[in-house]
């Protein structure tokens, strides 16, 4: 479902020129449940928002689902992360001004869902992380955890063929992180494919399979053995 | 429809932030409020010289060497070298022009009027012949107008306009007494029927006596003098000015190959004259207004940018989840167009209201035109389209992944 081949991103900074990817080639088929490790600053996020399609690569090849993503256009990319892929961040990138039921349909208002259709969608995908009791609450009403379900929420409302997680529990204590990552456990457990980013092996351990990375390269590809695995199953 | 939802969260965004909604609003309106006011003033202006040129009715024409309207200081140079018109030229006409129904002379000079210890400067005194009130749009309130022998025998009569008999002749019948235009005595024969004002200038502060008589007084009116002419039927008016402009041709000796040393006026002609005149005016003082819609446009950009830069997070957050540059675009297009256009209906309506205080000060009045309001509409949403689109365009083509790293 996913493949890059040798991707590199290169930023220049004035003259000096970073490497945030050296040439990152991996694989990964739908309904893996997978972790990106790393220490901070080893591209672990910019590896993340090329898969996401939320930048495209200096160079070499990304297939997402059969179609090569790495020379789309903006509008084309737009599409994709509309349909296909469902962001969650460490920031939670709520609107602060919007309800929570708001949040949840921003991702059906651009591919044009009527609007009694968007309710409706997203009071499922609020269900599903068991937060219909809260829908008319705006973000600053909410503890971390519940804005952290909310934007899980509406990764989900599109049924996306994959949902990605850069840090999702990096802003949350122990405790609710815990409920985060059993959350993630769940979906997983319903078929989602799931990718997540972090640099917590406690974290990383909820995970199937461990991608490592190091300065930008794929260091190491593991994958954790049922009884290893922090998961409740 | 994506559309729709863009719309509604235009509204939204608008009505979260309310006082920079309304600051913007106010640029608008400032701009559009100047813009309206001059153009419908200017419409009642017009408006009020139509009323008066209409009085001068359908079927007549004056012909002159002296008046109408001069645009470019050629004209003006061959205006002077016009010989004057000659007093013959009168009963040529009524001879020859079959078409012609009424011909009179027509000359103007202003002197001062005194009754008894009253007196009024700056008076009218128009002399002409008896036919005079048949062809222009004067009526007579009591006594008459002169006669053909009043004119024959140069007799000192006066007929007057209705601002001279009310101040020289408060609660006194005017009619025999003797009143002085400059050193000479003139007996009252008649009173005009009150006109009212125009531009604030009153009508009725003139007074007409024999042509003859005129002559006497004021001595040869040379290039002053005009000719009223009344065609038979407004339908034969062209075929009428055609057979003057022969007869005064022949009777001046014109060549054939050269322009008439004359002019032909109709009510027509002279209002079409200071349309164009009003035109050139018009678009002098819409051009120095448009400065206020230009700062009101520049407002609107300055905000919108501030707007774009304080919303680059929800921008991002937006773009992240599938937005597309469109409409990024629409959201914040449709931001400034709502703006400037509730700015252009505000601006529309104070413009009006101000033109209407405006134009009431020259005694006339204003209706609301379908011109002005269109016009105030598309100068105000094609504001908020030109300074709106730079922002709105910024805001569409940013990166997501920097537009989320901000804070
Ligand atoms: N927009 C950028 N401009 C310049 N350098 C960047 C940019 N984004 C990331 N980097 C650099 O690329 C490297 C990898 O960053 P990142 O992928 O964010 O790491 P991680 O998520 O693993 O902490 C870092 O050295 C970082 O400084
Ligand atoms: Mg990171």
């Amino acid at each position: 479902m996913i493949e890059t081949r040798d991707l590199w991103k290169t930023y220049t900074m004035g003259h000096e020129k970073v490497h945030a990817l050296r040439g990152a080639s991996l694989e990964i088929e739908k309904g893996e449940y997978v972790a990106i490790m790393g220490p901070s600053g080893s591209g672990k996020s910019t590896l993340m928002n090329l898969i996401g399609c939320l930048d495209t690569p200096s160079q070499g090849e990304y297939y997402l689902n059969g179609r090569q993503v790495s020379r789309m256009n903006d509008d084309e990319l737009a599409n994709i992360r509309n349909r296909e892929i469902g962001f969650v961040f460490q920031t939670f990138n709520l609107l602060p001004r919007a309800t929570a039921l708001h949040n949840v349909e921003l991702p059906l208002i651009y591919n044009g869902t009527s609007s009694a259709e968007r309710a409706t969608m997203a009071e499922k995908a609020l269900d599903l992380v068991d937060l219909t009791d809260r829908m008319l609450h705006k973000p600053s009403e909410l503890s971390g955890g519940q804005r952290q379900r909310v934007a899980i929420a509406r990764a989900l409302v599109n049924n996306p063929s994959l949902v990605l997680a850069d840090e999702p529990t990096g802003n949350l204590d122990s405790k609710t992180s815990l409920e985060i990552m059993r959350l993630l456990d769940d979906l997983h457990g319903q078929g989602n494919t799931i990718i997540i980013v972090t640099h917590e092996r406690d974290i990383g351990k909820h995970a199937h399979r461990v991608l490592s990375i190091l300065d930008g390269e794929i260091a190491s590809d593991e994958s954790i053995p049922e009884s290893q695995r922090n998961g409740a199953h | 429809m994506v559309i729709f939802s863009l719309f509604g969260i235009a509204v939204q965004a608008l009505m979260a932030n309310k006082l920079r909604s309304g600051l913007t609003l106010l640029g608008v309106i400032i701009g559009v409020t100047s813009v309206m006011t001059i153009i419908s003033a200017l419409e009642g202006m017009m408006g009020v010289l139509e009323e008066e040129f209409d009085r001068m009715g359908p079927s007549t024409f004056v012909v002159t060497v002296y008046g109408g309207v001069i645009t470019s200081e050629q004209q003006w140079r061959e205006r002077q070298k016009r010989k004057p018109l000659d007093i013959e030229a009168i009963e040529l006409l009524e001879d020859g022009c079959d078409l012609c129904d009424q011909v009179c002379p027509r000359v103007y000079n202003s002197a001062t009027v005194k009754y008894r210890g009253n007196s009024l400067r700056d008076i009218w005194i128009v002399g002409t012949t008896r036919n005079f009130v048949d062809i222009v749009d004067m009526e007579v309130a009591y006594g008459r107008f002169h006669s053909r022998e009043d004119d024959l025998y140069r007799r000192n009569v006066i007929f007057i306009g209705d601002e001279v008999r009310e101040t020289l002749f408060e609660g006194v019948d005017p009619i025999g007494k003797s009143i002085h235009v400059g050193s000479k005595k003139y007996t009252v024969i008649g009173v005009a029927k009150a006109q009212g004002s125009i531009f604030g200038e009153s009508q009725d502060d003139f007074a007409v006596i024999p042509f003859s008589s005129h002559v006497k007084l004021f001595g040869d009116p040379g290039r002053r003098f005009n000719m009223n002419v009344k065609a038979r039927s407004v339908a034969q008016l062209d075929e009428t000015m055609d057979q003057v402009r022969m007869i005064l041709r022949s009777f001046r000796h014109v060549p054939y190959d050269k322009p008439d040393d004359f002019s032909l006026l109709t009510a027509d002609a002279i209002l079409d004259q200071l349309n164009t005149f009003f035109k050139i005016f018009r678009f002098a003082l819409i051009g120095v207004s448009s400065i206020s819609l230009v700062v009101g446009g520049i407002v609107v950009m300055n905000i919108m940018m501030v707007s774009v830069s304080e919303r680059t997070r929800e921008i991002g957050i937006r773009k992240s989840i599938g937005a597309k540059q469109k409409h990024i675009l629409l959201q914040f297009m449709f931001e400034a167009l709502l703006t400037t256009f509730s700015g252009g209906l505000v601006g529309i309506v104070l413009g009006f209201i101000i033109a209407k205080i405006l134009v009431a000060m020259i005694d006339a009045n204003i209706s609301p035109s379908a011109v002005a309001i269109i016009a105030g509409l598309i100068i105000s949403t094609g504001t908020g389209l030109i300074f709106g689109i730079y922002p709105a365009m910024k805001a569409a083509r940013l990166d997501p992944i920097k537009a989320l790293s901000q804070e």
